[in-house]
Parts: C-alpha cells; structure tokens; sequence
C-alpha cells in the first residue's frame, strides 16, 4: 500500500520532466509567437502601466517616480468618485435588466415559430451594428427636437424632455440604448443553454402538473444558471468598461462642455481615463486609474463567482 | 545542458521578434549620400491628403535631395498617434500641429524651439499670423501653415425674411442682441418681440455660440475681460467686465434668442445649428466656409462686434509646422527647407489655398484675387484679412484643453439655470487656477 502510494506519487513528477523535454519543447516551440505577445504586449504593458500609475508621466517626457501621488490625489478628487458612482449606477440598471430581457427572448425564441430565423436575425442585428450607426438610430426617438419620444411625451400632454443632456436621464436612457444593442448577442448565449436541456425535464414537469410559468422558474431557470451566471459576469465586464457608447453619445463633442454630459452625469470611469491620458497628458493619472478600475472588478468578479456556490447548479 | 540549448532557442526567438517589432515602428534612416528622408506628420481629410501629396511632389521635384515620407489620419486619430509616436521616440521630423496644441508640445520639451530660424530666415513681413506661436518669453516654436481667423457669420435669407438689415463693422454685442428679437422666431412664427411668442418652443434662434474659439471667450474679451492674464498662468475670470459679458449672454439664453447647451444638442452637433438654416448667426473660424458652402447656405461674414467701450476681439488659430527636437540635424535642416518653400512659393500656397481650409500664410497670396475671389461664398473675404489686425490667440497654453473643459462645463451650466453668474465666476476661477497651478507649479 505504501510502495504504491510513493510510486503514484513518483509518478506526475517523472512525467512532467519527460514532458519538458520532449514533446514540450516543441509545444512551446509552436506556442512560442502567442507566447511572445502574451509577455511583450499583455504583461509587458500591465507592468508598464502598474510602474506609470507611481509616476507622473506626461507621454512626451519619461516618467518620474512619485510613489502613491496619483492614488492619494485619485481618492481625493470628487469626479473620480463622480465616475464611479455613474459606472456602478449604470451596472445596477444595466445587469440585471439585460440578463433578464435576454433570457426572456432566448425562451421566446426557442419555441417552434415560424419565420423563428428571422426573428432571431432581428435581434442580432443591433450586435452587429457600429455605435456611429446606433447614435442615429438613438437620435431619431432621443432627439429632443424630432425624436420619438418627446412626440409621445407631448401626445401623452407631458412635458418634453433633455433626454441625452438631461442629468437625471442621460445614464437610463444610455443604459436603455445599450440594452437594445446588445441583448441579442446574450440571447444567442441563452438559446445555447436553453438547447442543452433535455425535453424530459419538461415532458415530467408537465405530468406533474406545472403550468408554462411554472415551468420557466422551476425548470428552465435552475437549469441554465451556469449560463446566467456566464451572462451575468460577462455584462458586468462589459458595463465597467463601456466606453465607445458613451464616448459618441455624450462625449464626441468636447465643445459646448457636454463630454461627459451635463454636470459630467454620464462621464464613467473609462472616459474619466481616456480623457485623463489623451486630453490632459495625464498618463500616470490615468494608469492609477486603470488598475483601481481592474482591482474593483476583480473584486466584485470574486464576489460573484463565491456567491455562485448558492445559485448556479452545474450537473 | 540540453535545456539550455532549448531556453537559447527561445531567447532568439524572442530576441528576433524583438527586433521584428522594433524595425517595423523605427524609421529607417536612408540617407545614401546627401538624400535625407524626410518623416512628416499632418491630419488630413481625403481632399486635403490628396492636395498635400501634390503639393509634395512638387517640393520633390525641386528639391531632388529631400524625399518625403508621410504620417497621417484624421483629426483626432492623428493627435493620439502622435502622441504615442513622440512617447516611443519614433514620432515624424517634422509635423503640422493645430494652433491651440503647440504650446502643448513646446512646454512639455517635444518640439524643437526655433526661435533662429524665424528671426534671420523667414521675411516677418510677407507672412500672417507668426507672432500667434511666440511664446511669453519670446520664443518662437512654429511657422504658420494655415490662419485660422474667427468671424461674424450670418444667413442672408433669414436676415432678409425678418426684414432686419445686415451685420456691419459697427456693429457692438448689443447690436446683435437687439437684431436677435427680431431673428428669433417660435413655431407659430412670432418673433420674440410679441407678447405672444411661446419660448417653449422656439423654431429658429438668432445667434449660437459654444466653446472657447467658437464662444464666450471672445464676447469676454470685447468686454475688456477674459480667461487667463497675459503670463497664461493666472485665470483673470473673477472680474466686473466678465460679469457684465456673462449676464449679457445669460439673458439671452433666458429668453431663448440663443440656444442652450441642450437646445444645440438636438441638432446633434453644435455646427448643425447653423449650417441647418435654424440659427442666423454664428461666431465661426474660416475652415467653416467649407462645409457652409456645400450646404449650399446663402451666408456672408462681418468683422466681430465690439463691446461696450468700443474694444473687439475675434480669435486666431495659428496652424503650425513644429520641428520635432528629436530630430537629426540634417533633418532639421530639411524641414526648414520644406518650411521655407511651403511659407514662400507662391505655387504651393495658391494649392493649398484651394482646398478652402484655412487662410493663406504668404500675405501676397492671401490678397490676391485668388484667395478673395468674390464669385464664391462668403463675398466678404476680406473680413477674414481685415480682422487679424485685432485678433489674438485664445490664451493655448499647455494646459489648454484641460482649463477650457472647466470653462465651458461651468459655462453649460450656467446656460442651464443650475447656477447664478456669480458663482459661476468664484467656480470657474477656482477650478482654472487649480489646473494652472497644477501644471506650472510643479515646473
């Protein structure tokens, strides 16, 4: 028993020195070009931007160390906090309705419709759409001269709206357009899911007696909430770091003060970055500011994943 | 040792792809006998690049030593790349910088101070717009490649419906004020002298304003105020002539003759307001004549109204070819040579004169029949000469872009009614001496 516990153990440790210098060798060999750009253009970077984040650096000039500077004035300026109050407001509106719509569609269109293709393509389309394309299609409900939505507002006998340079509207309605664009790229990662459960668990709930709703919460949600879960990780990456929606809707124009709309309602932490760098030669500013945006998704990123333990059920 | 023989595999591989990388982004350094290779940088649009390429071509021809390799994008992907370029130490010898960058450059040590060059080389009298880019300690740091100089500009036909006469010389702020009761019209067609005009619903407005160059910079200045003082290191906003401009302009927001921020936001861009036929008036630099004339508008210019004592100002951009302090002293010397010929040759000023971008540097070519052609829009061209006589620059300096978001995110804010003018001014001078000191304090 002993002898062959040893031996087991004995065993990865040959193996794994037979495999460097073998068939590794050449694996590493043939990885090497991926390799080489995972260390000079992923690493290589972060360890330059996490070195620039300690120094004041203005692009032109090589950066001089100033140890937490950037930090310490970071924590002390009110449009950080600005910023990352808008980001998380735009994540609390934006996750979960967008996980929801899409899981409601995914079930929508997974049933036995006719022109189901279409429908389906419908949906994908604003995916595929660039945001300039999006920003016109956004002005003709939002334009608070010609839009849609203020022509309902006045029919209703209501009062038109700012809508896009509204404090008060500006993120919702962002949030809303951003929905729109992308719930059907979600949706398609639904319908993945949604194929992967088998009809049985359907055909019993019914011999049971579940009803169609019944059979969405009971059956359908525990079953897919591994790819909810993907879902809802994914979104809220993708609402930490939106940047071109709000860049071309509230701050292409740095005339007229509106970058980052008005009152800088709508200024999120990537364009609080972006402008930082590009606008003011700020690089040290803005590469403190990256890694505090990466640590506080990091953070809630492990949140997530310790919470899936109560709700995701892989089988 | 079979392992090391492996892990030195690897290294040059790595040390290849090294020098991959870095032979793809530095510029080769060809110069077989006396040919320099000249690297230069300009933001273009597709008519612009392809004047540009002629003109090179020409200065090839005559200048057979020099060949020319060329960097360019539009606007703002310019600018970003640039930047990156300078940062990696590949950026162009010598590249086109907008006005209101190059003290951004020269203050941060990217461009070469040319201070020489100017003084012995270049004839001060034949050129426009060279003291635009002289510093406040009297260096010169560029030499104009376009003149980008702000005006009145008006649409003749909304003028004519109103019934209301032309813009002139003469005209002061509050002229233009009392034109606008009559230029503003709501969606029953009442102008905003009757007693019936509804100021909720305002389908044509009298003048538009927004930004810095564009703006209430330089209704500010006409006011005998402005932004910065003359060392452009001290805001000079908290003052009585501000004041004064600033609450003419408010006023006028608040009875709608001008639109707000928010009222320029339904055009989707601020220049559409205009160039849509629902403003009348504008303040707008020379480049705007472009896009004005192929919207077919039926406009003309008049020289910026003056203030209460009598004062005006209209601003000036000094678009500017800047000298890389990087570069080569052989290169140097080439782009002076492509300075000189760009700044002297007739033949590639009129080229480039008609592109429509900017006003011709070389004042002979800019008073030419050529520039002042009467037979295209706007007639008044003149206007344009005339007014760099008492133009100025719009206070650039190397925290340019950073203080005018300040300026023109409070001003949107005061536009709006979230405040009153003076904390609109004990704001604004606050938060512009803060991105002052920042910058210049740590110098």
């Amino acid at each position: 028993m002993l002898e062959l516990q040893t031996k087991q153990q004995a065993k990865p440790a040959e193996k794994k020195r037979k495999w460097l210098d073998s068939e590794g060798r050449w694996g590493l060999l043939l990885v090497s070009p991926y390799l080489i750009h995972f260390l000079v253009f992923v690493v290589g970077t972060s360890v330059a931007s996490l070195y620039f984040s300690f120094s004041d650096y203005d692009i032109l000039n090589p950066p001089k160390w100033t140890g937490l500077d950037n930090y310490a004035k970071l924590f002390e300026d009110p449009l950080f906090y600005r910023a990352l109050w808008n980001t998380v407001y735009f994540t609390i509106l934006y996750v979960p309705a967008k996980t929801f719509l899409a899981l409601l569609l995914a079930v929508a269109l997974n049933q036995k419709l006719r022109g189901l293709k279409f429908f389906r393509m419908v949906h994908f389309l604003p995916v595929i759409s660039s945001w300039t394309v999006i920003v016109y299609v956004a002005d003709a409900v939002f334009n608070q001269r010609i839009g849609f939505a203020n022509a309902f507002l006045s029919k209703l006998g209501l009062a038109p709206q700012n809508w896009l340079i509204d404090e008060f509207w500006v993120i919702p309605v962002l949030v809303l357009i951003a929905i729109w664009k992308s719930v059907g790229y979600m949706m398609i990662i639904f319908l993945a899911g949604l194929q992967g459960i088998s009809s049985d668990m359907y055909e019993a709930a019914s011999i049971d007696g579940a009803n169609a709703w019944q059979k969405f919460w009971r059956v359908t949600v525990p079953m897919i909430s591994g790819t909810t879960f993907l879902v809802v990780i994914l979104n809220t990456i993708y609402s930490f770091q939106n940047f071109e929606q709000i860049f071309v809707m509230t701050g292409a124009s740095t005339e007229a003060g509106s970058t980052g709309g008005a009152n800088n309602a709508s200024l999120v932490l990537m364009l609080f970055m972006f402008r930082q760098a590009f606008s003011f030669f700020k690089m040290g500013y803005a590469s403190a500011i990256a890694w505090v945006l990466f640590l506080i998704l990091l953070a809630i990123t492990l949140i997530q994943f310790k919470l899936q333990k109560k709700w995701v059920h892989y089988d | 040792m079979k392992k090391r023989r492996f892990l030195s595999v690897l290294g040059l591989i790595g040390l290849a792809a090294a020098l991959l990388i870095s032979g793809c982004s530095s510029q080769s350094s060809t110069q077989q006998g006396d040919k320099v290779e000249l690297y230069m940088g300009y933001s273009s649009d597709p008519p612009t690049k392809k004047k540009m390429e002629e003109i090179i071509a020409k200065f090839e021809q005559s200048h057979p030593h020099i060949k020319i390799k060329t960097m360019t994008a539009p606007y703002d992907d310019f600018y970003q790349k640039l930047t990156t370029q300078i940062a990696a130490g590949n950026a162009p010898d010598l590249w086109q910088s907008d006005g209101t960058k190059v003290f951004g450059y020269a203050q941060r040590g990217a461009i070469l101070d040319i201070t020489d060059y100017v003084t012995k080389e270049i004839n001060k009298e034949e050129l426009n717009g060279l003291e635009f880019n002289k510093d406040s300690d009297g260096k010169y740091w560029g030499v104009p490649q376009g003149i980008q100089v702000g005006a009145l500009f008006y649409n003749k036909d909304l003028f004519d419906k109103a019934g209301v006469p032309y813009p002139t010389a003469d005209w002061t702020w509050d002229d233009v004020k009392a034109a606008s009761v009559k230029l503003t019209l709501d969606a029953n067609g009442k102008n905003a002298d009757d007693p019936a005009f509804d100021k909720k619903s305002v389908k044509q407005y009298s003048f538009a304003f927004f930004g810095s160059s564009r703006g209430a910079f330089n209704i500010l200045k006409a006011y005998g105020g402005g932004v910065l003082d003359p060392t452009l290191k001290k805001s000079i906003i908290n003052s009585s002539e501000n004041k004064k401009a600033v609450e003419w302009m408010v006023d006028g927001m608040q009875r709608k003759l001008f639109p707000n921020p928010a009222d320029l936001k339904a055009f989707q861009s601020n220049f559409k307001a205009f160039l849509s036929g629902a403003v009348a008036m504008q303040i707008d630099i020379y480049a705007a004549t472009t896009s004005m004339n192929g919207a077919g508008l039926n406009y003309d210019v008049a020289p910026m109204p003056k203030g209460p004592d009598g004062k005006r100002f209209a601003p000036v951009i000094a678009n500017s070819w800047v000298i890389n302090k990087k570069a080569e002293e052989q290169k140097v010397k080439a782009a002076k040579e492509w300075i000189t010929y760009w700044t002297t040759s007739d033949e590639a000023q009129k080229e480039w004169t008609e592109v429509g971008e900017a006003i011709p540097v070389k004042k002979s070519v800019a008073n030419s029949e050529m520039f002042l052609n009467p037979a295209t829009k706007p007639e008044n061209k003149k206007v344009f000469l005339d007014t760099l006589e008492f133009a100025g620059t719009i206070d650039t300096n190397a925290v340019f872009t950073e203080w005018v978001k300040v300026f023109t995110d409070n001003l949107a804010e005061l536009f709006m009614d979230k405040y009153g003018t003076d904390e609109f001014i004990t704001k604004t001078d606050e938060g512009i001496q803060k991105v002052l000191d920042d910058f210049f304090k740590k110098q």
